[in-house]
């Protein structure tokens, strides 16, 4: 079901996403300046849930579910990235 | 109906926004993980429920709502475990806290070891 099929307009929704996604550029500044390596990780982490939620979001506006699929990938793939970080500053990799 | 969802998202934006702050501004790297697990669960958790209400009443998709609540629960289920696994390793890397802790038993476990 397109966009289009819908009477209704909801434009908040794709509000909502821009400022989720504006959030995630913020996170950038403590990338750049995070003194340690857990900082970094831990700000990945978030920027990815961030992210996520704008897809979310701009699935439900678009009415199309591929984006839901890219965002249940991007959680996978954040979990996995950050628990594998986790474990090389642990030193047991 | 419009408007429960939109109330949903606007209270995790809130949450999501006091998280992003915490993350610039908390003095230390354990401060600054306890403030990005606001994110990641209740920024989270109104976008899905808000997501859920409008894939079931406003576009009458029950793919979509099945979609999103399996995201919501992985999300749910795995958030705590990452953050354990980062805050250990972060302090078996040498990572301290800003002030000098009193209490530490977990680096007296280790000194045993």
């Amino acid at each position: 079901m397109d966009r289009e099929d819908l009477e209704v307009n909801h434009q908040e929704l794709l509000f909502f996403a821009i400022c989720f996604t504006v959030m995630a550029l913020l996170l950038f500044v403590r990338l750049f300046k995070g003194p340690s390596v857990a900082d970094r990780a831990v700000v990945i982490d978030s920027i990815d849930i961030l992210t996520d939620m704008a897809l979310i979001l701009f699935a439900l506006y678009s009415g199309r579910s591929v984006f839901l699929d890219i965002a249940l990938i991007t959680a996978l793939l954040g979990f996995v990235g950050s628990t594998l970080v986790a474990r090389y500053l642990e030193g047991g990799l | 109906m419009r408007i429960f969802v939109d109330v949903l998202v606007v209270i995790s934006i809130f949450f999501a926004f006091a998280g992003v702050v915490g993350i610039l501004r908390m003095p230390d790297a354990f401060c600054r993980m306890q403030s990005s697990t606001n994110i990641s669960t209740l920024g989270v958790v109104g976008v899905i429920l808000g997501g859920i209400l409008y894939a079931i009443f406003i576009l009458q998709d029950a793919a979509m709502a099945i979609k999103l609540l399996i995201i919501g629960i992985f999300y749910i289920v795995t958030t705590p475990i990452a953050g354990h696994a980062i805050a250990r390793g972060a302090y078996r890397h040498g990572v301290r806290p800003e002030k000098e802790m009193k209490v530490d038993k977990y680096g007296e476990d280790l000194v045993e070891k």
